[in-house]
């Protein structure tokens, strides 16, 4: 059953990085949202406490029993998402959350993980140096299906997610030169339909504002604006903690969520910003690194596609809150306030350390 | 057991695209740190100056405006209390249409009025607060602020607000302020205001609007993005507007607007001595507060549209014929002129036949023959169409003008009107025709086109009163200010003398004007009864079932005779005779001044 000596082969490197991320989130939730009501700090401690206990859980579990079982995994989250459209409530104008007595939980979050360990399975049995057509086409399904599930909530930066990790998938079977054409075709298509027929007005102007975001300050591009001189005002070494105008004043939107990361850049300025991206570029390097110490190549699947969705989701959220992508909703891993976001990210470090104390394991 | 191709089954291809991927994650954090870099170290002072600029923002604290008292100084007329007001912000505003349904609900008006208002402000500032409701009631205020997290475009203000203690009282003297209009502000006329701003319309408030409007301050506070306030940084206090003390006397004034009580009429009482106005009433009147509160739609169709013309200041700006009053006009040009002598008679049949025309007099049984101060005493018109009859248009209007007819008078407050003296010119001018003989008779006793206000009545008797000396009324007392005698006009000190024993013996002699007689005071004085009515308005008076009155009641006198201290005009719009209406009335003024005076 367990075998004792995998626990010994535990990162904990990893998970003190992970949980460094996170403590810092919690502290700067507290600096941007302690005149609220809602006590956003301690909440988020808890989910940190209770993520890091479900971490644990997925430790004592063999990776290779979760891909056996992804499946069902996969099958469970479909349900459960066609459910969400039919019976949830609207929060925030979405259908993304179930209401629990205390807390909201996002599903499409902890969908992305059956996902990943479904491709997982999949591609461990295929061994060509390049990505056949065949698999192509059937792991796009199976991507396709959830994706579209999530987007109709509508939540199109949570669906975006489910994309990196497609494409990861992908480049580590191996990507032809007339896939890559394929692939470039196929996203400018569905970019052009997308555009016309899929974007919400808001969406479309979230997009037009990145490009132009003076254009309307009070609008769509108000968001990056507030943003943008939150971040530049902090300079070198920031306004203090709990003194940055924008964010104790209010200017920022979503200033716990996912704008944190501008909080920081205001209150602790460039230095904070630096130290932050050392931090979680340190943790990507040990989870990336992690990859070579997979035993086989379900491993080496699983670790590289859960490092590309944090990985992902950090720089689009770094890039957002500067101006540099559109405004999608997508909150900074580990740092951001949300539980479920956090669970699921945890979740996926657990995998990753759960592929590395396995490297000399039985099966 | 152990399954080596499975455990150690080659995977360097693919760990080295686990390791590219990572070298491009790795530079697209070098990217970004280089990004951070420049917007926060490169660019800080960018950034720094419009994150200073968000928070902070300056808003002005109203002055209170100066007050106006009465000529002691110790009547207040027109103070300030504290008003609250709420206002929009439409930089605030979420959802246009929801803002104005759930904020019409809680302040108790009208969606549509609402968004009007707001509407006519779309091309100003966004910040710049609208306001929507002012004067609010302790029970609104506190309505509004128990839920100002539901409204973050609403922000209440508290300033102080013009009050006028004695309502409607002189209001026609005081004017009303009204919220200056966004034309005014892009104008520019309105020298730094702002939206919101109650400057003076009519009135001393409007004539002394730069006196009694103070410098406003100025706050410097920090606000989110809510537009909450979270402090305070820098506040500089607005300085009050200075004081009107004005040349009204507060009891002549509450007695000039009692009599006028449930007429249209106007009253002016003049000191000759220097033109102080020491009361000027005009009725119906309105209540200037009203105009600060705002007004409802409705309230304001009402008002412009009452057929009583309550904001028409009448004093200065109703256009009457002076009637029988110009008999004193006409008896000085005939003097000075030398077409008549204080002896010369003429015969009052009761009609005349004058070019071809039966005229007659009012007194139908005729006065018999008389001579000047007889006619004015009895205000025969035989007479004076005979001296009309001689003098002819042109001295008649050269006179007329002489005694400040046909101009105004120059009292302080704005948009008195000129009246109109008319001779063949200005007939040639206006219409192309002909001055005829005829017309000549009617202007003798004073009918036909020529219009006098209230105030050039008055004005043209404090002149008599002088014995020539002119007088230039004014509503603001003070030291030093100039002008308010005029030269001598070149008239002579006989014909004044003549005239006025008739104006004493019309009020002393069972003349006309005996309903002014007030014991031991000598009252000198004249009636008048107009039989000039615009067809305009008694066809709006008829449309409306109301009776329709033909002439208008005039009395003006001065007193005492040899040494006049006032001069008292009375016009009643509608009144019937000058001698049954409008002398008793100016009679009871007399009357008080002279109590008043007589300690």
């Amino acid at each position: 059953m367990i075998d004792r000596r995998v626990f010994r082969d535990i990162d904990w490197v990893l998970i003190g990085l992970a949980l460094l991320n996170a403590a810092i989130g919690v502290i700067f939730i507290y600096s941007s949202s302690h005149f609220l009501p809602g006590n956003h700090h301690v909440r988020q401690s808890l989910w940190v406490l209770f993520s890091l206990a479900v971490l644990f859980v997925v430790l004592a579990v063999d990776y290779k029993v979760l891909t056996t079982y992804s499946p069902y995994f996969y099958l469970a989250s479909l349900v459960v998402l066609v459910g969400m459209l039919l019976f949830a409530r609207l929060v925030a104008h979405t259908k993304s959350w179930i209401t629990l007595p205390f807390f909201q939980i996002q599903p499409s979050e902890v969908a992305k993980l059956a996902v990943i360990l479904l491709l997982a399975r999949i591609f461990s049995e295929y061994k060509k140096s390049t990505l056949s057509s065949n698999v192509a086409v059937q792991a796009s399904l199976l991507v396709f299906t959830p994706v579209l599930l999530v987007a109709a909530q509508p939540d199109l930066g949570t669906a975006m997610t489910f994309f990196p990790i497609l494409l990861a998938a992908f480049f580590l079977a191996g990507l032809k030169r007339r896939t890559v054409a394929l692939l470039v075709v196929a996203s400018l298509v569905v970019g052009f339909v997308g555009w016309n027929f899929g974007l919400r007005d808001y969406q479309k102007r979230r997009l037009t504002t990145l490009i132009n975001p003076g254009q309307d300050p009070r609008g769509a591009g108000y968001h990056i604006l507030q943003s943008k001189i939150a971040i530049g005002s902090g300079g070198l070494v920031g306004k203090g903690f709990g003194k940055g105008s924008q964010s104790q004043l209010r200017f920022l939107p979503a200033r716990h969520t996912d704008f944190i990361f501008s909080v920081i850049g205001e209150e602790a300025g460039f230095a904070g910003v630096f130290f932050v991206l050392l931090s979680f570029f340190l943790m990507l390097a040990r989870m990336f690194a992690s990859a070579s110490k997979s035993r086989d190549r379900a491993g080496v699947y699983i670790v590289f596609m859960a490092s590309v969705l944090i990985a992902y989701q950090f720089l689009v959220n770094v890039m957002m809150i500067i101006g540099l992508f559109p405004v999608t909703g997508i909150p900074l891993p580990l740092l951001s306030y949300g539980g479920s976001s956090l669970l699921s990210n945890f979740i996926a470090i657990g995998l990753v350390v759960n592929v590395r104390m396995r490297r000399f394991a039985n099966v | 057991m152990f399954k080596k191709d499975r455990i150690y089954e080659d995977l360097s291809l693919i760990l080295l695209r686990v390791r590219i991927a990572f070298i491009v994650v790795g530079i697209f954090f070098s990217l970004l740190l280089m990004y951070y870099w420049k917007v926060q170290v490169l660019n800080h002072q960018k950034y720094w100056r419009m994150s200073e600029a968000n928070r902070l923002r300056e808003r002005a604290l109203p002055a209170p405006r100066g007050v106006i008292t009465d000529r002691s100084g110790r009547i207040i007329l027109a103070d300030n209390a504290a008003g609250f007001k709420v206002s929009i912000i439409r930089e605030n505003i979420k959802n246009y249409a929801r803002t104005c349904r759930d904020v019409a609900r809680l302040l108790g008006i009208s969606e549509d009025d609402l968004r009007a208002r707001i509407d006519k402000y779309t091309d100003t500032a966004a910040f710049e607060p609208i306001v929507v409701k002012d004067g609010l009631t302790t029970e609104e205020v506190a309505r509004i602020e128990a839920r100002r997290s539901d409204f973050p475009e609403l922000e209440m203000g508290i300033e102080p607000r013009r009050s006028y203690p004695f309502g409607s009282s002189t209001a026609h003297v005081l004017g009303y302020l009204q919220e200056i209009s966004p034309d005014e502000i892009r104008s520019g006329s309105g020298r730094d205001r702002r939206m919101g701003d109650m400057i003076g319309r009519t009135g001393i408030e409007r004539q002394y609007e730069e006196t009694l409007r103070g410098e406003e301050g100025r706050l410097l506070e920090v606000v989110d993005s809510l537009g909450r306030i979270r402090g305070e940084v820098a506040r500089e206090e607005p300085k009050r507007g200075g004081s009107v003390r004005l040349t009204l006397d507060f009891d002549l004034q509450k007695k000039a607007e009692e009599v006028l009580e449930g007429k249209e009429g106007a009253v002016v009482v003049l000191d000759p001595k220097n033109g102080d106005v020491l009361a000027l009433a005009s009725y119906p009147n309105f209540d200037p507060v009203r105009f600060i509160n705002r007004f409802t739609p409705e309230e304001w169709t009402s008002l412009v549209g009452d057929p009583n013309f309550p904001l028409e200041n009448r004093a200065i700006r109703g256009l009457y014929s002076p009637g029988s009053i110009f008999k004193i006009v006409m008896a000085l040009a005939g003097l000075d002129s030398g077409t008549v002598n204080p002896e010369t008679s003429y015969f009052c049949g009761g009609a005349q036949e004058i070019y071809g025309a039966v005229r007659s007099c009012w007194f139908k049984p005729g006065h018999g023959s008389m001579n000047l101060t007889n006619a004015i005493k009895n205000s025969c018109n035989i007479y004076f169409y005979n001296l009309g009859q001689r003098m002819g248009i042109v001295p008649i209007a050269s006179y007329s003008r002489m005694l400040g007819l046909g101009r105004k008078t120059g009292i302080d407050i704005p948009g008195e009107k000129e009246g109109l003296v008319p001779d063949p010119d200005w007939k040639k001018k206006a219409t192309g025709a002909v001055w005829y003989r005829g017309e000549t008779i009617s202007i003798a006793i004073g009918q036909g086109p020529l219009l006098v206000t209230p105030l050039q009545i008055a004005g043209m008797t404090a002149c008599v009163a002088n014995r020539g000396i002119p007088v230039f009324p004014r509503l603001a007392a003070g030291e030093g200010v100039p002008g308010t005698l005029g030269e001598r006009i070149p008239l002579k000190t006989e014909a004044f003398e003549s005239v006025i024993r008739g104006m004493w013996m019309s009020v002393n002699a069972g003349g006309t004007g005996r309903g002014a007689q007030v014991e031991g005071f000598d009252v000198c004085g004249k009636t008048g009864s107009t039989q000039w009515i615009s067809l305009e308005r008694a066809e709006k008076l008829a449309r409306q079932g109301r009776e329709v009155r033909k002439t208008h009641s005039w009395f003006s006198g001065f007193a005492p005779m040899s040494d006049p201290k006032i001069v008292v005009t009375v016009l009643v719009e509608f009144g019937g005779s000058g001698g049954a209406t409008a002398a008793p009335l100016a009679g009871r003024i007399f009357d008080l001044y002279r109590k008043k005076n007589d300690r």
